[in-house]
């Protein structure tokens, strides 16, 4: 069932009246049928490889939660050696977190990961002069398989660290985990701010109507409007970059950039708006990236629920374990302090953005793609005292409007590069792209708007949309709250805009024939 | 708590870390100043701030980071 299909809104119709028509008390379950429901719709065997990560997840927790009143019973006894039972009671509480979370990411690396490395391995035993007979396995990776489990391993990590308390009630914790909105792309969740919301069953309130219907329709206008009509150009320019100039090739990573974020943030939208419907509010995941003046700040605006759940659970862990302590202090005594302070968080970055290009994808490419993002961020920290000092010299300053866009077209330029490998399908054809792009630069010539599968007619209502998300983002960034502004506009405004949009998406989505739905580009990773 | 402030105002001269108490909830300090201080106050103090401690209540204000030390210390 499509999120963007006339089932998914009928599913949803149902499921919200339900959900406002039973008590409060039991209203989890009907979210928990719902989200049972929709992922049963889409593949029983999916739903088997869910429900194990329920179980091992909640069981692991569970064993964790029991290992730290154990601990309080031990240090509530007189006279005991407290650092001795801390120490051993962490280590048991430990082994208990690797198990549990070696197990989990096998999951996501048996269905994500193993056919390509296995092909990879035949490769490399091929060039040995080993003959394999490796053929694919059959596994078709469950839906939304990369986020639920990061948000499960984040939440035993949460529980590990004694900052949340484990769900005791096996069918709340299961709904934690499988809340339908956010199984097809994210957001990844935290425990502490999700479940309470969807046990809390909120009063009915139009407002959370009105504000989930806006913003669904906010997300299906980017998806059907601009991501969808540029899949097909970018998947050409793609496909066939060897017939392409390079300017053109740098413009199909530029459409590509900008058929990502409305692909993966109007899903996102989308998702987020249904799930307002039943008053849940779920973790922001963008907030307009190429405004970013830095890449380090791209990232902070771009998939903010992956960023933070790499910061919180990979970043500090490795920055602040004793072996990046101990480097950085011997690179101090080598090299110098600002060196030897920045070792662990340049290595660390580098490691998140390399654990980031992975969970992208199997491919090199990937990999390519997050040391390309690591490594960018690691020489900015290197390099940004010596530039902050050269640009004070130079009187550059954020006071200065020209140089702020100038730092938003430099951060959106390496983020274009980025794109070269993020979207290739192997490292091989981005080098290929980047290679064409520097030495074929070449004239695009004219006409080439009508190439890659689209009209005159596609390309200026490809326009008009780009140009309005581009306005409304403007806005945003100049703190406009665009729904608040809306709602001080009289009754028959609002019913317009609204109505423009229902019509618009049903008259190109749901009456036209021609149509054809496009697979969300995260819905499979 | 002086030998803190001194340490907190060397290493980022352009925080008001008196007056600040959201230094992590308004996105004052990143992640990069939270690592670098963590390693000087570890050094100063002579103990070992881990990831586990770093949640915003820890980090928020001065004081939250003054007390976290005393902690560290007294365990």
């Amino acid at each position: 069932m499509s999120i963007n299909s006339a089932a998914f809104l009928l599913f949803l119709l149902v499921s919200v009246c339900a959900c406002y028509l039973v008590p409060k008390r039991v209203r989890y379950l009907v979210l928990l049928a719902a989200s049972a429901y929709f992922y049963l719709a889409y593949s029983l065997r999916a739903a088997c490889c869910l429900l194990f990560t329920i179980l091992l997840t909640y069981g692991a927790a569970q064993a964790l939660a029991a290992l730290h009143r154990r601990e309080r019973a031990e240090l509530d006894i007189e006279r005991v050696d407290r650092s001795g039972i801390k120490k051993h009671g962490k280590r048991r509480r430990r082994l208990v977190l690797t198990a549990a979370l070696v197990l989990n990411f096998a999951t996501l690396a048996l269905f994500k990961y193993l056919n390509a490395w296995m092909g990879t391995a035949g490769v490399l035993a091929g060039l040995l002069g080993i003959e394999t007979n490796f053929r694919p396995l059959n596994l078709l990776l469950p839906l939304g398989i990369s986020f639920y489990v990061f948000q499960t391993s984040g939440y035993l990590i949460d529980v590990y660290r004694g900052r949340v308390s484990a769900e005791r009630n096996l069918l709340k914790y299961a709904l934690f985990v499988s809340w339908f909105p956010q199984m097809v792309q994210g957001p990844i969740n935290r425990y502490d701010r999700l479940l309470p919301q969807l046990l809390a069953g909120s009063d009915f309130s139009a407002d959370n109507i009105k504000y989930g219907i806006q913003l669904m329709l906010w997300g299906m206008l980017k998806k059907v409007f601009i991501a969808d009509p540029l899949a097909g150009a970018v998947g050409e320019i793609y496909g066939n970059y060897t017939q392409y100039p390079g300017a053109v090739l740098f413009l199909g990573a530029a459409l590509y950039c900008l058929q990502l974020y409305c692909d993966f943030s109007g899903g996102t939208d989308l998702v987020r708006g249904a799930s307002q419907l039943f008053g849940v509010e779920m973790a922001e995941n963008f907030r307009r990236p190429y405004f970013a003046r830095s890449v380090d700040e791209f990232w902070r605006r771009w998939h903010i629920s992956l960023g933070e759940w790499m910061k919180d659970y990979l970043f500090y862990p490795l920055a602040l374990s004793g072996p990046m302590n101990r480097l950085g202090k011997k690179v101090k005594s080598a090299l110098g302090p600002h060196l030897g302070k920045l070792t662990g968080p340049c290595l660390s970055t580098l490691i998140v953005f390399l654990a980031v290009g992975i969970w992208q994808g199997p491919g090199f490419s990937n990999i390519a793609y997050g040391l390309w993002n690591g490594g960018l961020m690691s020489l900015a920290m290197l390099c940004g005292p010596l530039l902050s000092r050269a640009n004070e010299r130079l009187g550059l300053g954020e006071d200065k409007w020209w140089f702020r866009a100038f730092q938003t077209l430099r951060t959106l330029l390496l983020v274009i590069i980025g794109r070269y490998f993020s979207r290739a399908d192997s490292l091989r054809q981005a080098l290929g792209m980047l290679w064409r792009t520097v030495r074929h630069f070449g004239p695009a010539g004219g006409g080439i708007f009508t190439c890659f599968g689209l009209t005159g007619w596609d390309w200026l209502r490809l326009g008009i949309a780009a140009a309005v998300l581009l306005a409304v983002s403007i806005l945003q960034e100049r703190g406009m709250p665009i729904r608040k502004t809306l709602e001080k506009q009289s009754p028959a405004v609002q019913f317009g805009v609204l109505f423009a949009a229902v019509l618009l998406l049903v008259a190109c989505v749901y009456l036209n024939t021609d149509y054809t739905a496009i697979m969300y580009v995260y819905e499979n990773v | 708590m002086d030998k803190l402030m001194q340490l907190l105002e060397e290493n980022c001269p352009s925080i008001d870390f008196a007056g600040e108490k959201a230094l992590i909830d308004d996105g004052i300090l990143d992640s990069l100043d939270i690592v670098m201080l963590v390693g000087e106050i570890n050094d100063a103090f002579s103990i070992t701030i881990t990831a586990e401690d770093l949640v915003p209540e820890n980090f928020n204000s001065a004081e939250a980071i003054w007390a976290l030390v005393q902690r560290l210390q007294a365990e």
